[in-house]
């Protein structure tokens, strides 16, 4: 559904995203991640038309971004990472505004996106806190039924209960067929939610997963507080684990899901004193490719 | 051209025009007011007391009599290109720039409108401000005068003053909203929005004053007709061609330019 290929797009500055590579298929949540600057939004950018790539191409439902954005819209959604409304109207009066110009032909799903959401759209969207804008930004988004969805940080600003509807909403509309791609910050959003996630870090695509692999791939932490340190670390040492001493007294082993049953086994050749399992989150992992190559 | 979007531009709006449209209304009934048939020899005389470097900077004429004449000399002269050209400034930089530069344009782009769409209904709420703001006037001039001195305003002299003053604004209009298309900060927009117009009306002024610097005047789209001299009969067609022709390109050039554009939003 969203195609991206070769997509550069390059600043005067220098920075932006460079030869990025990716699709999001029919029906699939799309996490998109990554640090501050590396270029989230500005692949957004490229796939909304606002901005013209350099070279490669970017298409959403098989037509061109950049020409054919105005037929694009007719089936998307779009929170953007920084919402800003049309100044001095209230919450109604910008909701209808949008749907007379979208030409969208009922409000059910208005209703019912702002019953969910608990919005008030009476006052001006200027007194609103951020939180009711970031509602009103995401039933703005969503009202029209679109089949693809752009979700740029579409969290922020919402509080715990509000972000679990919103993962509801999303779980709902992924059950419905949608496509859609969301950057976010917030882990444990990601995990509930994608299928896959890209990770992005200096313009550049560092990796590209579905979630369950990552998931797999993380790394269990075992700190074991051995009665003989010396001859502990050596046992495990020769079976192939890495072992780093935290403590005078107790050694940790990273351990990947395969090797668990050779670890145990592994560990019981020697007498334990203590034992604590530390799980590494989705969070660690992502953090592992957040530092990567910066330096 | 969308009409749901007009019709949005008009009630965000309205007001601004409605502002202007009151302080100029307010201009031209005090300058009516002020019109004296019998006794136009004691305002000469009166102006004789200034300058005439400073009353030909400000284009008042010391040849007039009739009441068209004078309006077209003291109101048309200055203050008819001065306080539109603020609302075009004004108005120019909210259309665009200012909706880019706070991100708020991304939700008109967020629908299935293209940016020629966009930008054309901007545009067309721009130049149509600008015609109702003088048909309005036009309106006032007629109503009030016939009121204070029925029968002295020569209505087809005073209608073809106002349609040349309107296209000289709507100039001023389409080079605010293209540079208002142009960039993407208010800063930018605003500054050459602005400064372009002021350097025109500046240019005016200076050229009226003194004959050396004649060729000022005739550099600055005000200065490419005399207000006095159309009251008189002059025919300034050609002018009109070339303030339309102005519209038009600066028009297209906005369109064209925003469309291509990068957008930060």
């Amino acid at each position: 559904m969203i195609e991206v290929k070769k997509l550069t797009l390059k600043y005067p500055s220098g920075k932006g995203v460079f030869e990025l590579d990716f699709s999001v298929k029919k029906g699939e949540v799309m996490g998109y991640l990554g640090p501050n600057g590396a270029g989230k939004t500005t692949t957004i950018r490229a796939l909304l038309g606002f901005m013209h790539p350099n070279s490669g191409s970017c298409t959403i439902g098989g037509l061109d971004c950049s020409s054919k954005a105005p037929e694009i819209q007719k089936t998307l959604g779009y929170i953007p990472g920084e919402i800003a409304f049309l100044d001095d109207m209230n919450g109604n009066e910008f909701l209808r505004f949008m749907h007379d110009m979208r030409g969208t032909k009922d409000t059910d799903r208005q209703k019912q996106l702002i019953e969910m959401f608990e919005l008030d759209p009476k006052g001006k969207i200027k007194k609103f806190s951020k939180g009711m804008k970031q509602k009103l930004g995401i039933i703005t988004a969503f009202m029209h039924n679109p089949d693809v969805l752009i979700l740029d940080e579409p969290t922020s600003g919402l509080d715990p209960l509000m972000q679990n509807r919103f993962v509801e909403l999303i779980l709902r509309e992924k059950a419905k067929g949608k496509t859609i791609l969301m950057s976010s910050h917030i882990f444990e959003e990601v995990e509930k939610t994608c299928d896959n996630v890209l990770i992005i870090k200096d313009g550049r695509i560092v990796k590209e997963s579905d979630v369950q692999t990552l998931k797999n791939s993380q790394r269990k932490g075992f700190t074991i507080k051995p009665a003989d340190i010396a001859s502990a670390s050596q046992l495990l040492q020769n079976a192939g684990f890495e072992v780093c001493n935290t403590a005078d007294d107790a050694i940790e082993v990273f351990v990947t899901g395969e090797n668990i049953d050779r670890f145990i086994k592994a560990a019981a050749q020697f007498t334990i004193l203590n034992f604590d399992v530390k799980t590494q989150s989705l969070e660690d992992i992502f953090m592992q490719f957040y530092g990567r190559e910066g330096k | 051209m969308s009409f749901t979007l007009l019709k949005t531009v008009l009630k965000k709006n309205w007001t601004l025009l409605l502002i202007f449209f009151g302080v100029l209304t307010m201009y031209m009934t005090i300058m009516i007011s002020m019109y004296n048939p019998n006794d136009m020899e004691a305002l000469t005389s009166m102006l004789k007391m200034f300058p005439p470097e400073l009353m030909k900077a400000m284009s008042f004429s010391d040849m007039v009599t009739d009441l068209t004449s004078y309006l077209a000399s003291w109101l048309y002269g200055l203050l008819m290109f001065g306080f539109p050209m603020v609302y075009c400034i004004i108005l120019g930089n909210r259309l665009v720039a200012k909706m880019v530069d706070n991100s708020s344009f991304v939700y008109l782009l967020s629908t299935p409108n293209s940016r020629v769409r966009i930008i054309i209904t901007q545009g067309v709420y721009a130049l149509a401000s600008v015609a109702l703001l003088f048909a309005a006037l036009f309106g006032v001039g007629v109503l009030v005068s016939s009121f204070m001195f029925p029968n002295t305003l020569d209505i087809s002299a005073f209608f073809r003053l106002n349609l040349t003053t309107m296209l000289v604004n709507m100039v001023v209009m389409m080079i605010s909203f293209f540079f208002s298309c142009l960039f993407n900060e208010t800063k930018l927009s605003l500054g050459f929005g602005a400064g372009i117009p002021i350097a025109f009306l500046i240019m005016n002024m200076l050229g009226g004053a003194s004959a050396d610097a004649e060729i000022l005047k005739k550099l600055s789209i005000y200065g490419f007709y005399d207000g006095v001299e159309i009251v008189r009969g002059a025919k300034v067609w050609g002018v009109n061609l070339v303030y339309i022709a102005a519209i038009m390109i600066l028009f297209t050039a906005a369109v064209l330019v925003f469309r291509k554009k990068r957008l930060p939003l």
